[in-house]
C-alpha cells in the first residue's frame, strides 16, 4: 500500500523523546518529511541538549526517511516562527503540526510558586499557541493542514497537584475548539489528543500521588504503574495522531480524543445537561431550596471535606 | 445567607462582577470590590468603577472597600487578598470575574493580544486563587467561584486567546477542587452569558452576522439573543455557591443566562475502539475508525471552495 503522507511536511515539537519521538518516527514511516523539534531539556524544562533531536533525525534517516532537527523553544514566539519556517525552507510547506512539547512541575496548589506556574503554562499553552499561530498562516495560504495538539486527562478531568499542567492542558483543548472554527473553512483540521503513556515525564509522578488518586478513583497520568498495562509505551499514542494527519481524517475537526493502552475514545464536549428556569430573577434562597433536588442531584464531590486530624 | 462572611470580587467595577459584589453585600458579606478600572482591551487604568460600586453598596446599607490592584500581577493579587484580611480580618469567598477581550482570527492574532488576555484571565485567576487558598486552607473554610465561558468550553471562532484562557480556567478549577476540597474549600465555575460592555461590541455583532452567512457554528446553546440578557442575573447562583448551603458542591460548572441556570457536563468518553493485543496500525484505523469513534461527527467549520 502506498504511504499515506508521501510528499507531506510535518513539524513535531518535543519530538526528541517519548510520545513525540514515536509520532515523528511513524509520520516519517508514512512518507512525511519531519522537522524533529526538541530543546533537549530535562522533564522540568531546565537544560538543553542538541543530541536529543539529532538522535531521532539519525534514526529516521537510517530507515530511509527525511528529517531535520530543530532545537528552538516553542515557548518563544519568534523561535516558534523559526520552527515552522524550518519546515517551509527545508520541505517547501507545513502540512502537519503536532504540538507535543511539554514539561511538568507538580505541586499542590497552596504551595505552587509563580515560577512553577509560569514555566509549565509557557511551554504547553503558549508554546501550542505560538506554533499553531505561525503554522496557521502557511496552512491558510496552502488551503490544507492538520494540527494535532496534546491535551491531557489532567486538564480534561482534573488531577490533584497539577494546577499548572491541568490548566495548560484544558487551555489547549479550548484553543483547539476555537482554532478548529477559525481554520476549518480553509481545509485545515485541528484536533486534540489526551495521551496516556509511560514516559520519563509521567515517571516523575510519585507513587504516593498515584496511590492517593487511586484511593479516590482518579486516574494518574501514564496509567497505573502497578498494573503495568502491556501496551502503554509511547508508541501507543502515535497511530491515532498519524491517522488524524491523513486524508482519511479530513472531516474530523475540533474534536478531543483519549488514547490509552489500545483504547481510542472520542470525548464529548461540555454541554448543559440539567436546567432550572423561572419567570423573573432567582433569589439565592430559591436556588438553595431547589438545587439539591434538581441540578445537584447525585453530583459527585471529587474531594469531600475531611475533618482535620 | 452570608452574614459575617468576607468576600473578594475581582472585575467588580462593572457588568457581571458589579452585580456579584452587590448581591454578596446584600446577602450580608463584607466585600472587597476589586477593579483595575481599565477599558475592555485592558488599557488606560483609572480608579473610578471600584469606588462607584463601593458607594452603591454602602448606600444600600452594606459594607465594602475598593481595591484597584491588577489581578495579572502576582504581588498585586496578594495585595487584593491582603486587603480582605487587613480590613475585615478574614477571607471566606473569592469570585474571579476580571477579564478583557482582544478578539482576532488565529492567523492574525499578535503575541501581545494573546499575552494580554491570558495574563488577566488565566494568570489573574491563578494569582488570586493561589493567594486566597493558603489562608482558606488554614481556616478550613472557603468558597471560590471562577468565571469560565462558553467560548472556552464550546468554542467560538475569533477567540483563540479568550477561549484558551477560559478553558484553562476550567482546568484550573477542576484541579483546585481536588487540591482544596478536603480542607473545606469548594471551587466551582460559572459560564455566564450576558450583554455587557465586553460582549456587546460592534465587532461581536458584525462577526455574528458574518458567521450566520457562512454557516460557522457558534454555540449559543439556546440562550437567545445576548443583548436581552442582564448581567445582574448571574449573581444569585454565585451567592448560592458562596453560601453554607453549597458546602458539598465542588468542581462543578454552571451555565447562567437570564433566569436560567444549567449544570454543564464534563467531558466523557462516548465512543471507543479497543485493541487488547499490541499497538494499532493505520490499516486497522482506516478500516475501523469511521464507523466507530468517528461516526456521525460534524465539522464545526466545513471547508469552503475558493475561500
Amino acid at each position: 500500500m502506498a504511504k499515506r503522507l508521501e510528499g507531506r511536511a510535518a513539524v513535531v515539537t518535543g519530538a526528541g523523546r517519548g510520545i513525540g519521538r514515536a509520532i515523528a518516527e511513524l509520520l516519517a514511516a508514512e512518507g512525511a518529511s519531519v522537522v524533529v523539534n526538541d530543546v533537549g531539556a530535562a522533564v522540568d524544562g531546565t537544560g538543553a541538549s542538541r543530541s536529543v533531536a539529532d538522535e531521532v533525525v539519525d534514526a529516521i534517516r537510517s530507515r530511509g526517511g527525511r528529517a531535520v532537527a530543530s532545537y528552538e523553544s516553542v515557548a518563544d514566539f519568534r523561535a516558534a516562527e523559526r520552527i515552522v519556517a524550518t519546515a517551509v525552507a527545508e520541505f517547501g510547506a507545513i502540512d502537519v503540526l503536532v504540538n507535543n512539547a511539554g514539561i511538568l512541575r507538580d505541586r499542590m496548589l497552596f504551595n505552587m510558586s509563580e515560577e512553577e506556574w509560569d514555566a509549565v503554562v509557557a511551554v504547553h499553552l503558549k508554546g501550542t499557541f505560538n506554533c499553531t499561530r505561525h503554522a496557521a498562516v502557511h496552512m491558510r495560504g496552502q488551503r490544507r493542514g492538520r494540527i494535532i495538539s496534546m491535551s491531557s486527562t489532567s486538564g480534561v478531568f482534573g488531577n490533584s497537584g497539577q494546577a499548572n499542567y491541568g490548566a495548560a492542558k484544558d487551555g489547549i483543548a479550548g484553543l483547539t475548539r476555537v482554532v478548529a472554527r477559525d481554520l476549518g473553512r480553509y481545509g485545515i483540521t485541528v484536533n486534540a489528543v489526551c495521551p496516556a503513556a509511560a514516559t520519563r515525564m509521567t515517571a516523575t509522578v510519585p507513587q504516593s500521588a498515584r496511590d492517593a488518586r487511586a484511593a479516590r478513583g482518579v486516574a494518574s497520568p501514564g496509567g497505573e504503574r502497578s498494573a503495568r498495562l502491556a501496551h502503554m509505551g509511547p508508541e501507543n499514542v502515535a497511530p491515532w495522531v498519524v491517522y488524524l494527519a491523513t486524508d482519511a481524517a479530513r472531516h474530523v475537526n475540533g474534536q478531543t480524543f483519549l488514547v490509552m493502552g489500545g483504547m481510542i475514545a472520542l470525548l464529548d464536549h461540555p454541554a448543559p445537561v440539567r436546567t432550572i428556569q423561572k419567570d423573573g430573577r432567582w433569589t439565592p434562597e430559591e436556588i438553595a431550596l431547589l438545587f439539591p433536588r434538581t441540578l445537584g442531584m447525585e453530583l459527585p464531590n471529587p474531594a469531600p471535606r475531611r475533618e482535620a486530624p | 445567607m452570608l452574614a459575617g462572611r468576607v468576600a473578594v470580587v475581582t472585575g467588580a467595577g462593572r457588568g457581571i462582577g458589579r452585580g456579584v459584589a452587590r448581591a454578596l453585600a446584600a446577602a450580608g458579606a463584607k466585600v472587597v470590590v476589586n477593579d483595575y478600572g481599565v477599558a475592555v482591551d485592558g488599557t488606560a487604568p483609572a480608579s473610578g468603577p471600584a469606588y462607584d460600586v463601593v458607594a452603591e453598596i454602602e448606600r444600600a446599607g452594606g459594607t465594602a472597600v475598593a481595591s484597584t490592584d491588577s489581578v495579572a500581577e502576582w504581588d498585586a493579587a496578594k495585595r487584593i487578598v491582603d486587603t480582605a484580611l487587613e480590613r475585615f480580618g478574614r477571607l471566606d469567598v473569592l469570585v474571579t470575574c476580571a477579564g478583557i477581550l482582544r478578539d482576532r482570527m488565529i492567523f492574525n492574532m499578535t503575541e501581545e493580544e494573546w499575552d494580554a488576555v491570558l495574563a488577566v484571565h488565566l494568570k489573574g485567576t491563578f494569582n488570586c486563587v493561589r493567594h486566597a487558598c493558603t489562608h482558606m486552607r488554614e481556616r478550613r473554610y472557603g468558597r471560590i467561584v471562577t468565571f469560565s465561558s462558553g467560548s472556552g468550553l464550546f468554542g467560538n471562532p475569533g477567540q483563540a486567546n479568550y477561549g484558551a484562557a477560559k478553558a484553562a480556567i476550567s482546568g484550573l478549577t477542576k484541579v483546585a477542587a481536588r487540591d482544596l476540597g478536603r480542607y473545606g474549600i469548594t471551587v466551582n465555575s460559572i459560564c455566564p452569558v450576558a450583554g455587557t460592555r465586553m460582549t456587546l461590541t460592534e465587532q461581536y455583532l458584525k462577526s455574528r452576522e458574518i458567521r450566520k452567512q457562512q454557516g460557522i457554528q457558534r454555540e449559543d446553546r439556546g440562550t437567545g439573543e445576548i443583548e436581552r440578557l442582564d448581567p445582574d442575573d448571574i449573581a444569585p447562583m454565585v451567592v448560592y455557591l458562596a453560601s453554607d448551603d453549597a458546602a458539598n458542591v465542588n468542581g462543578q460548572f454552571f451555565l447562567c443566562w437570564g433566569n436560567a441556570v444549567a449544570l454543564v457536563s464534563q467531558p466523557r468518553p462516548v465512543r471507543t475502539l479497543f485493541k487488547s493485543d499490541g499497538y494499532w496500525t493505520l490499516d486497522e484505523l482506516d478500516r475501523l475508525a469511521p464507523a466507530t469513534v468517528l461516526q456521525g461527527l460534524t465539522n464545526p467549520a466545513p471547508p469552503k471552495e475558493g475561500s
